[in-house]
Formats: structure tokens, sequence, C-alpha cells
């Protein structure tokens, strides 16, 4: 029996920055083999940006290796360049997709026309191809070749109207939310049930992801609000509408946190019952008997003076301290942790063994983020690092494409395989 | 009539906050989704807003919005009789989603161990805050500690603020998207095998990929990115970067990234409706034309490097922020956009409801409320399949299919 539930379903990854990667590699980790399309006439952005591993002596690295954005997002691929520009090289991406199982870009569709992958064209070679097209605004409407990415996919989804104080500007949330699990999970959610309907008819199909409905969807009750009430609603900060306290409470700084020392606490407290647990877990029981704070009704209304009072009492406490006291008496808290938190300190992360650590050739031994769903018979593996930009070349054009040495270095003279 | 992906699939849910999505998402797929609820439901149910202010268990938009499609069942876990039918139940379904705490459902003889002796082919997904194992698996969860512990919080606001946190229960929204995909990988596995499995997810480590490059940063440079709010990722604010006021709203810049028309084309449409100023003459007619990625880097690598020029910044910034103040975000959306502009609207949930793309796709899908005598408009599904589209379906009522689906078992 297989370990692998995925094995034996090869992936034509036509993507690049965030969204599509991380949806494929999502499919390689559960055993699919995933080709990922790239050209350094287009090099995925993600290749050179930060962070980059650093030289013994402190500077960084530079080349399109060394990127841990781009890495975190490719393991265990096959990287095939390839000059989808030219002709040929549209000649050798159809030939891919007449052996791969599923097809994934994020491409705008005007990118796509240009290089002949639209739906009909590559289904007229494959007809079983499962074909996932997630361009930020879909492949057809007047806002169809609108530019952006999270960055501008965050303000337009509404994300950025509806998080953070309501007496400051929009700001955004720091980073491109929507890029990482929104949409990618939606991508590959989509994959797995077309894949479903292969089994069962033989038939492949188009799947359309348009990342602004993808993302919208998820916005809370937002826009159904709006749809079903005409409210217009708009940031409500830390606050909730079920939770009092519900919020974050400064504590005591750590000044071994690295360039990021003040420390907060995430609270909430949906019921009379946690209210008075926090204040007996942070050794304040008479504040339960204080009339402003009876009922979630009196805090709800007492808000502020609440949530002073919890950060007076947190500010002299060790953030994971105060946790550790709430959690003990049942109340919902966590610590608002930094990457160091993660990846070093958080005994729990470490013992679940989320983050995987794989060597590369050029950044060194490094983490990438496992898989978030843990299949107790059939876990997921990175099996390898990301791959070098063309590393693959070679063996995926002689092993995958069936084409002989003699064919690859003609295309390697043409500027084809670039 | 549509074929459906999911089609003959059934589905028990024992979900409330975290897990109702994951539900979702199979439910408009076409599996029948039934979810299990406590006597006077759940938290969803209870939670606001409600519609038109009416509050009852089947008026909550909250409980609406993650629950489309489904069929509602009500047994009390808490009695005998209300066990052994959910045990029934689960048995009859291909898979259980659950996202009580640890523990809870193994002591109520519904626990992955006991269902799946008696049903190997069981797909048993647990979505809780912190995961099945690890010293923290029994903490007490709620999504802003999820979003806390998992590294998102850290990241989002102003240097000077709180953290802030993302709105929409985005660390349960991404459980229960990472359990979709768990459940349908073991699903897949299941009908290829026979053999089902524990799909386990932690809201914590669901969320933390979305820590963008902080993890990264971490591990190859032992820095921890920090909250910097407008600024992003940014050192020194740029003109043509961040967040703008705009005529009733605001909209979201990123004009020298690339991929989008350069700084120039910005200064043409200002000058279009005669409001380039001084920005078409020296010095600062060459500024604005070297404004662009190779700047951006360039400030990245040292910012000491612009602080010659940073009065000459401000006073293009300035001209800026004068010309997207006399427009509407929607009017600065698409003409900028038509120019090849990386510009955003900062969308309020008004300007989504009335979006010009969502709208000439006909996203919205129009629901049925017979027991209210309405029809409400949804936001429709997250993708489309050509071949089996999701379909969405009014959520149910409290209760609604309990004696159907309780008859219909074995």
């Amino acid at each position: 029996m297989s370990t692998r539930p995925l094995a034996g379903l090869r992936v034509a990854d036509f993507s690049w920055f965030g969204a599509g990667p991380i949806g494929a590699q999502t499919l390689g980790t559960f055993g699919a083999e995933v080709v990922r399309v790239e050209s350094e006439t287009r090099v995925d952005s993600l290749r050179v940006v930060q962070p980059f591993a650093l030289e013994p002596d402190g500077s960084y690295k530079t080349g399109y290796n060394v990127s841990g954005y781009f890495n975190n997002y490719n393991a265990a691929k096959f990287s095939l360049q390839l000059n989808l520009n030219l002709p040929r090289g549209q000649q050798l991406a159809y030939r891919l997709i007449e052996r791969s199982d599923v097809f994934i870009t994020n491409f705008t569709p005007r990118v796509i026309e240009k290089w002949n992958l639209r739906y009909e064209q590559i289904a007229a070679v494959n007809p079983r191809v499962v074909a996932a097209y997630a361009p930020m605004q879909g492949l057809v409407g007047p806002h169809r070749d609108f530019l952006g990415f999270g960055a501008v996919l965050t303000p337009v989804t509404g994300i950025s109207h509806m998080s953070g104080f309501p007496d400051r500007p929009p700001v955004g949330v720091g980073t491109n939310y929507p890029d990482y699990v929104v949409n990618p999970g939606h991508t590959v959610t989509a994959i797995l049930a077309a894949l479903r309907y292969r089994n069962r008819t033989g038939k492949g199909q188009l799947i359309e992801l348009p990342q602004i409905e993808s993302v919208v969807n998820v916005l809370g009750t937002a826009v159904l609000d709006y749809l079903a009430n005409g409210a217009n609603p708009g940031r409500g900060g830390n606050r909730s509408s079920v939770a009092a306290p519900h919020g974050v409470y400064r504590c005591q700084d750590d000044p071994s946190s690295v360039n990021s020392p003040d420390r907060w606490l995430a609270v909430a407290c949906p019921g009379d019952a946690e209210w008075a647990a926090l204040c007996e877990a942070l050794g304040h029981p008479e504040a339960v008997s204080d009339p402003r704070f009876a009922t979630f009704a009196d805090r709800k209304a007492n808000e502020d003076a609440l949530d002073a009072l919890v950060g007076q009492w947190t500010a002299p406490l060790r953030a994971e301290d105060a946790m550790t006291a709430l959690q003990a008496h049942g109340v919902p808290a966590g610590v608002v942790q930094n990457a160091q938190d993660l990846l070093d300190r958080d005994p729990h992360m470490r013992a679940r063994g989320y983050y995987r650590y794989l060597d590369h050739p050029e950044t060194g031994r490094a983490a990438y983020d496992g898989p978030a769903f843990v299949l107790s018979e059939t876990p997921g593996e990175l099996t390898a690092p990301a791959p070098l930009l063309g590393q693959h070349t070679m063996e995926v054009c002689e092993r995958i494409l069936g084409l002989s040495t003699d064919e690859v270095a003609d295309l390697l003279a043409e500027g084809v395989l670039l | 009539m549509a074929d459906r992906a999911l089609a003959g699939l059934r589905v028990v849910e024992l979900t409330d906050e975290i897990g109702s999505y994951c539900g979702r998402l199979l439910a408009d797929l076409g599996a029948e989704v039934i979810k299990v609820e406590p006597p006077g439901g759940g938290v969803q149910r209870a939670t606001p807003p409600f519609y038109r202010d009416h509050v009852s268990p089947d008026t909550s938009l909250a409980f609406w919005i993650h629950n489309t499609s489904k069929k509602s069942v009500v047994l009390d876990l808490e009695t005998p009789e209300g066990r052994a039918a959910a045990y029934r139940l689960v048995l009859s379904a291909d898979a259980l989603i659950e996202d009580r705490q640890p523990g809870f459902l193994a002591d109520r003889s519904l626990g992955y161990a006991a269902l799946h002796s008696e049903k190997p082919s069981l797909v048993y997904t647990s979505i809780t805050g912190f995961g099945q194992s690890g010293p923290h698996a029994g903490y007490a969860y709620s999504d802003i500690v999820g979003q806390a512990m998992g590294g998102l919080m850290t990241l989002a606001g102003e240097p000077a603020d709180p953290p802030n946190l993302v709105y929409g229960h985005q660390a349960d929204v991404s459980a229960s998207i990472q359990a979709a995909q768990g459940t349908l990988i073991a699903l897949l596995h299941a009908e290829a095998t026979g053999f089902g499995q524990h799909v386990d997810v932690s809201a914590q480590e669901a969320v933390s990929i979305s820590q963008e490059t902080a993890m990264q940063t971490w591990d190859l440079q032992k820095r921890n990115r920090v909250r910097t709010g407008e600024r992003g990722m940014l050192p020194v604010s740029l003109p043509g970067v961040g967040v703008y006021p705009a005529r009733g709203g605001y909209v979201s810049l990123f004009v020298l990234a690339p991929g989008g028309a350069d700084f120039p084309e910005l200064v043409n449409w200002m000058r279009e409706r005669g409001m380039a100023e001084d920005l078409d003459e020296p010095p600062y007619a060459d500024l604005c034309n070297a404004l662009t990625m190779a700047m951006l880097t360039q400030a990245l690598g040292d910012p000491s490097k612009l602080e010659d020029l940073a009065p000459a910044l401000a006073h293009v910034n300035a001209g800026l922020g004068r010309f997207f103040a006399s427009l509407t975000p929607t009017e600065a959306y698409e003409e900028g956009q038509g120019r090849r502009l990386l510009v955003g609207i900062v969308s309020t949930p008004q300007d989504l409801g009335q979006n010009t793309q969502l709208r000439a796709r006909h996203w919205f899908k129009q629901l049925s409320f017979d027991y209210l005598n309405a029809t409400v408009e949804f936001p429709g599904p997250p993708y489309r399949l050509s071949e089996t589209p999701a379909l969405i379906a009014r959520p149910p009522r409290l209760g609604e299919h309990t004696a159907e689906v309780l008859a219909a078992l074995p």
C-alpha cells in the first residue's frame, strides 16, 4: 500500500509568486511529482527578494537560489526552464501538459493567451487534465486584466478595511495574507474534488479561481451583512461581539526576543466563567464582584475600563507565565508569538515537528513550513529542498518529455530552455 | 442537472466555529454534509450580526456564511440516546469532521480509535486550536489565540499599536481550509484502498505559513520581522506605495512594484486631470522618472542613500495625496488599473457588494429563505468548476433534518 496518496500524479506548475506554487507544493508533499516551469526571461520575483541566506561574513548570498521566500513554496519540485515566449517553448509546454494530470497557473489571462495556454488549447492536448487557473480577477469580466498580487488583493478584497483599529487608516495586515492559505488552499480543494470526478468519469475540467472571489468568500459576515441588511461595517480592532475581554494585553518586555522585545498576550473570555477564571488566575479574585464587569453586557459596556484593567494585570508578567496561568484555569490565552518563538521557543510546535529542515546546496540547512494537516497513515513529506533554477531541465526533458540528449542540446542552443 | 464532484459522499460534522467552513467547502462541492448540533445550537448560531436584527438560531449571518448547503440534525451528546444516534450516524458516513477539544468525543464513545476499528474506511478529521498531540494540545482556544500563537498578529498593525487581529476568524478559516484539503486527500486514499485515517489539523499550524517571510527571515538571518503598519516591507515611505485617502474612502498603491506601469504614467494621469502641479517641472520631473523598482531596491538595501532626496520625495508624495483625495476610491481604482498602474481600492463591504467585476460575473447567489419569506443574496463560491460546479444552497434551520436523517439510519 502506498503511503503517498497522490503518488503517480504529475503536476505541471506554471505558476509564480505565492498562491500557485504553494498549492502545487501541497500536492507534491502528498506524493505528486511537480514540475515547476520557470524561465530566466521572466524569473519568479520571489527568487530575487528577501530573505536571503547569509554568507559566513554576514553578507547576503546572491543569485536565484538563495531566497527563503521562494524556496519555502517550492520544496521537492523539479525545475524546468522553458521560454514560453518562443513557439518551440510552447510546444514543449503542451508536451508536458500531455503527460500531466494537473495544470496550475496564476498568471493573468493576458499572459496565458500570449503563451497559448488557454484551457481550450491545453484540453485539446490532454482532455483528462485538471486545469486550475487562479488569476486575481478571473478569466473574464471587465476587470479581467487588472493587476495585482497580495499587496493589492488585501485592500481590494476588504481585508484591509475590516482589520485593525477603527481610528487608524486601513494599512492592511502586514503581509499579502490571501496568498498563503486562502488562495492555495481553495485551489487545492477544487483540484482534489476534480480529481475525484476524474476518477469516476475519466474527464478533466477547467477550474477558475478568481482570487478576489476566493478571498471575499471568507471575509466573515461583512459582505453578507451588506447584502442582507444594507449595513456597511468597518474595522473593529481586536474586539469581539461574543467575548469580553477580547484582545491583546501588554506584558513584560523580553530583551531576548530579537528586535521585537514588546510582548503581548491574546485573551478571549467568551463567558462569565472564563472571566471569573481570568481574575482568579491573575491574582485578582475580588474583581469578579466588580459590578462594572459582572455580566457579558456589563463588560461590553465598560470595555475600555476592562481592557485597561486586564492590561494593568498583565503588564508586570512574563507573557508565557500569564498564558500558562490562564490556560491552567481554562481561559483561551496565547502569546503573540514571533517567528523566533515559533521556530525556536514554542515547545508545542517543536514537539509536533511542524517545521521541516532540509539541506539545500546554496542556502545550507533551512526551515520549511511542513504540511498543515497531519494524515495518520499517509503523512506528507517534503522529500527534497527547493530546486535551483533550471536544476532539472535536462532530466525533465529526457525522462518526462522523452527528448534525446541531442534534441535537448539543440533546444538549449536555441534559447528555448532558458 | 450538473454533476457534482463529491456526489455520493456522506460527511457528518460535529463542528462549530473552527470547523464549520471545512464542511461548507465539501457541501458546496456536492457532498451530503450533516451537521450534528447540540440542543439550542452552538456558538455560531448565537453570534451577531443577525438577519434584520431578528435574533434566533436560524438568522445568524455568522452561522449562515459557514454552513451553506448542509443538513442539520440536533442530538444531545450528553445523553446515552444522543450518543448512540450520533454513533450510528457517523458509521453511515464516509467522513467525520469535528472541532471539539481533544478527548471530548472519545469520552462520549465517538473517538477516532473506536470508530476506526468499527469502520476502517472512515476518514476522521479533527480541527482544533493546537492539534491532537503535543504539550499544548489541551489548551483552550479562540480565533484570536490562534492568530497570536501562529505568528500572524505580531506582523499586523502600526509599530506603536498593539498587534492587530485579522478580521474574519482567519485562524478558524485557515484551519478549515487546511482540513478540507487533508480530508479530500484522505477520502481519495480511502476510495482507492479502503483505508481511512485520522486527519489532525492545528489552527496554530494552519495559519502559520501566513507569516509570509517572517519564518524564513528568522531561520536564515536571525532577525524577527515586526509590524510596520503602512510602510509594509519598505524601510522608508516612498511615493506611490501605501494607503492614500480618497474622496469617501481609501486607495492602496504599489506603483513601484514590478509588473505594472511605471511612475511617470501616474504623473500622466495627474496631468490629464489637471493635477500634476509642479511634478512635470525640475527638479521633480527627473525624480518622478527615477521612481522605479531600482530605486525601491536601493532603498531596501541602504535607506540612508535616500536621505538627501527626502524633502523632494515628501513633496511628490503630498501632490499624490491631493490627487487621490480628489477621486472616489472606485474612480481611482478603475482609472488607475485602466492605465496598468498598481492601484487597489480599499473596498468596504458595500464596495464589494457593488463591485463591477463581481456583478458582471454574476458571482452573488440568490438564496431563498422560505421561513423568512425572503430572498437573500450571498457571496458566491471561491471557485468555478466547469463540469462539477460548486453550488450554494440555503443553510439549514436548527434541527431541520433531524427526523428525516434519523429515520433513514439502518
